[in-house]
């Protein structure tokens, strides 16, 4: 089978492992709307300043909560069925891009729900809004081929849990600085060039460090 | 036993500091200016070991010799150490010319946000003890994590803030006076011995670690192993 079509079958897997525990659509999409529902009870209700801060705290919890969503259970992240994957000879790199896609897909629609709730929330003033439609794929890309990134570099460890956000929350800054002043670019109708530029290298660079990386992780699991 | 190198890089702060004391007082700063001597060598001590960080982490995957590994660990060490150092002093010298320990400047944040990546790589290397299993891992964190080198450099080009952009390196030629120039240049080549006076030491302290830890997980972890048969009294074991 070639390396795309491993892919698919991964993906597949992954998603329909998703769709039967739900994780991200019934625990961590009511945990994040939790959060933006809880933050102004500690900045207080003044709709004006909330307004105004909406798509940074947006961006926030898009990348905390994020995590939760990257770092999950997958079809493929047991230890035994990683075995099992490489007794059967799955390519590396497809293990990596299934994981990234698969995080990628649900980052999005996690994305899109937490979009609606702080639209619904805060009243944010919109711009430009069909920027989205490429803005939040690229960021979900970029947050999901971390995630899947530093879920193989922590996996196995017994520190899992508290070392893979350590190690992907500061990596993912460049998304989040790309993406909270592409949103405030859209705002002020300024431009938004470099910022989705930035987006674009920091996904491009992380997908080739993850392709490139998977093999000697995986020897380094073994 | 103290090195060639290490003398130099003592003679080398020495001097460094003479010349830091003797270069003219900043005229609208003054006395505290004299922070940048130990600032701006600290932020580019971050930078190059970082860069040595990455460069130790591409030849690991490239040859799978631990050596490079072992130098990757032990700059990165040195990297958070300097960009300790660098905040630390930013932070002192912010106080006095700004009014602030912390503000949120661009330059700064990316700062902090470096320092907490190399934290955790730090961290990726203690949390496993093989040598050779930790090496692939903490290696291909090393090469992600230099992204934020360029970001950190150009954040006070790409946005306006509180942080000087740069006067030493720039299209137009330095924007500082001489005698400041010449003292400054003394403190980074100062600073650059010491990092390389201790990445020595740290290398040969991390080639002791990776035998120490060869030899652990080479011994018998058998549970009840560390029972042993009393010996017997008034004969041979």
């Amino acid at each position: 089978m070639s390396v795309l079509g491993q892919i698919l079958v991964l993906l597949k897997a992954d998603l329909r492992a998703e769709r039967r525990a739900a994780e991200v659509t019934m625990i961590i999409v009511p945990f994040g709307a939790v959060a933006l529902l809880v933050i102004p009870m500690a900045l207080g209700a003044d709709t004006v300043l909330l307004s105004r801060l909406a798509p940074g705290l947006y961006w926030v919890v898009l990348l905390l909560f994020g995590l939760s969503v990257t770092q999950r259970q997958t079809a493929t992240t047991a230890p035994a069925h990683g075995e099992s994957l490489r007794l059967l000879g799955v390519d590396p790199a497809a293990r990596f891009g299934a994981a990234a896609m698969a995080n990628t897909a649900l980052l999005l629609v996690f994305a899109v729900i937490m979009g609606s709730v702080a639209v619904f929330l805060y009243d944010p003033q919109l711009a430009h809004v069909a920027w989205l439609v490429l803005l939040l794929p690229l960021a979900a890309a970029g947050l999901g081929m971390i995630g899947a990134l530093t879920a193989s570099l922590a996996a196995g460890l017994g520190s899992r849990t508290s070392l893979a956000p350590l190690l992907a929350v500061p990596l993912s800054i460049p998304v989040l600085l790309a993406g909270a002043q592409t949103m405030e670019g859209m705002r002020q109708g300024t431009g938004i060039l470099r910022w989705m530029l930035l987006l674009g290298l920091v996904d491009v660079l992380v997908a080739i460090v993850g392709v490139l990386s998977a093999r000697p992780l995986e020897d380094a699991a073994a | 036993m103290i090195r060639p190198l290490e003398i130099a890089a003592l003679a080398s702060i020495i001097t460094a500091l003479v010349f830091g004391f003797l270069a003219p007082t900043d005229v609208v700063q003054g006395t505290v200016q004299k922070i940048m001597y130990v600032h701006v060598p600290s932020a580019w001590l971050a930078y190059l070991a970082f860069m040595v960080t990455l460069v130790g982490s591409v030849g690991y995957l490239a040859t799978k010799n631990l050596a490079w590994d072992r130098r990757a660990g032990a700059s990165a060490e040195l990297g958070v150490l300097f960009t300790g150092l660098a905040l630390v002093s930013g932070s002192m010298w912010g106080k006095t010319t700004w009014g602030v320990w912390w503000t949120w400047d661009a330059r700064l944040v990316l700062t902090a946000a470096m320092f907490f990546v190399y934290l955790g790589y730090l961290a990726l290397r203690r949390a496993i003890d093989d040598p050779v299993r930790r090496a692939a891992r903490v290696a291909v964190f090393g090469i992600l994590a230099v992204v934020q080198i360029p970001l950190v450099h150009f954040s006070v080009t790409w946005w306006r803030g509180l942080h000087q952009p740069p006067t030493v390196i720039r299209p137009d030629g330095p924007q500082m006076d001489s005698p400041l120039l010449f003292a400054l240049l003394l403190s980074v080549v100062a600073f650059t011995t010491v990092y390389a006076a201790l990445l020595r030491r740290r290398i040969e302290l991390a080639e002791l670690e990776d035998l120490l830890a060869a030899a652990r997980l080479r011994a018998d972890v058998v549970a009840g192993a560390a029972v042993t048969a009393p010996p017997r009294l008034g004969g041979t074991p």
